[in-house]
């Protein structure tokens, strides 16, 4: 699934993958698409900082502990998005690693383009 | 690749979420000196009352203008959840530690700030956050002469009415300030 999904994204600039998922950079859109639980989704700056917050929200020790024997289900809605993840624990630690290592490598972007295109001589 | 988070904004991951946690502050501040005015009020403390509404004006307008800078920058400003409100007071000596603790605090923060800014050396934020280190100056002033008026005039007999009418009159006119 993963493999049909990545196909489709060869025109774009992979920013950051993992064994469960892909994020890609779309210039021309100036947006970012993001190949994870078997589904490619679209998301402009908003989105993705909005998407960021609400995993990084949850509190994966407390579910972790949780004893009770409702699923570990979250789901992930973004607002202004068509989209919405249903993702389970495994699911959702495997969705924020992805987006920490799309975080770094977003900043080391800024910092390369500070050190090469922004110098004011 | 494109840097398309700087294009959308100047401010960083890091420095936006203690702007955001400012304007929480300033906030929490602006309600915490309504809850003081209110006791000042209804203790008969006329002229403090008035003093600590307009520190809660005071207040909020710095949290605006915290939340302008934010959005003006391109970042998200998030308006903030206030609870907790001390609402009393054992006496009017208390209201006036409370308040230049308040603004102590208030120092504090906005300094880590700045440190933050020189770390990531964001000058832009840094030269914003200048207004509001020159503000502190004065805020600390009037909160620290309130409080010794305690010292200068003394509570007893009429001492406690005086110091209400003369907490008004505390002004800060240092040139720097203005």
């Amino acid at each position: 699934m993963i493999a049909a999904k990545t196909q489709n994204a060869v025109n774009f600039t992979e920013v950051f993958s993992t064994r469960t998922g892909a994020v890609y950079q779309c210039d021309r859109e100036r947006c970012w698409y993001i190949d994870f639980a078997g589904k490619l989704v679209k998301f402009d700056y908003r989105g993705l900082m909005k998407l960021k917050t609400s995993i990084y929200r949850v509190n994966i020790e407390a579910l972790l502990l949780d004893n009770s024997k409702s699923p570990e289900i979250e789901m992930v809605f973004i607002c202004a998005c068509n989209h919405c993840y249903f993702l389970n624990l495994l699911q959702i630690i495997a969705l924020k690693e992805l987006l920490e290592g799309t975080f770094v490598m977003l900043e080391l972007n800024q910092i390369i383009h500070d050190r090469l295109s922004r110098i004011v001589i | 690749m494109k840097d398309i988070m700087r294009i959308k904004s100047l401010l960083s991951t890091d420095i936006e979420a203690l702007l955001n946690q400012q304007i929480k502050k300033e906030a929490h501040s602006s309600a915490l000196y309504l809850a003081m005015a209110s006791w000042c009020n209804q203790n008969g403390f006329d002229y403090s009352s008035d003093y600590f509404s307009k520190q809660s004006d005071e207040e909020r307008y710095h949290q605006l203008k915290l939340f302008k800078y934010v959005l003006d920058m391109g970042g998200s400003a998030i308006s903030p959840e206030v609870s907790g409100i001390k609402h009393d007071y054992t006496s009017l000596r208390e209201v006036f530690e409370d308040a230049l603790e308040q603004e102590v605090a208030i120092t504090q923060s906005f300094k880590n700030i700045a440190a933050n800014c020189m770390k990531e050396q964001d000058f832009v934020t840094f030269e914003f956050l200048n207004w509001f280190m020159k503000e502190q100056r004065e805020e600390e002033y009037k909160a620290r002469r309130a409080l010794e008026l305690f010292e200068v005039i003394g509570e007893e007999g009429t001492g406690l009415w005086e110091i209400d009418k003369h907490v008004n009159k505390i002004k800060y006119d240092s040139e720097a300030a203005e």
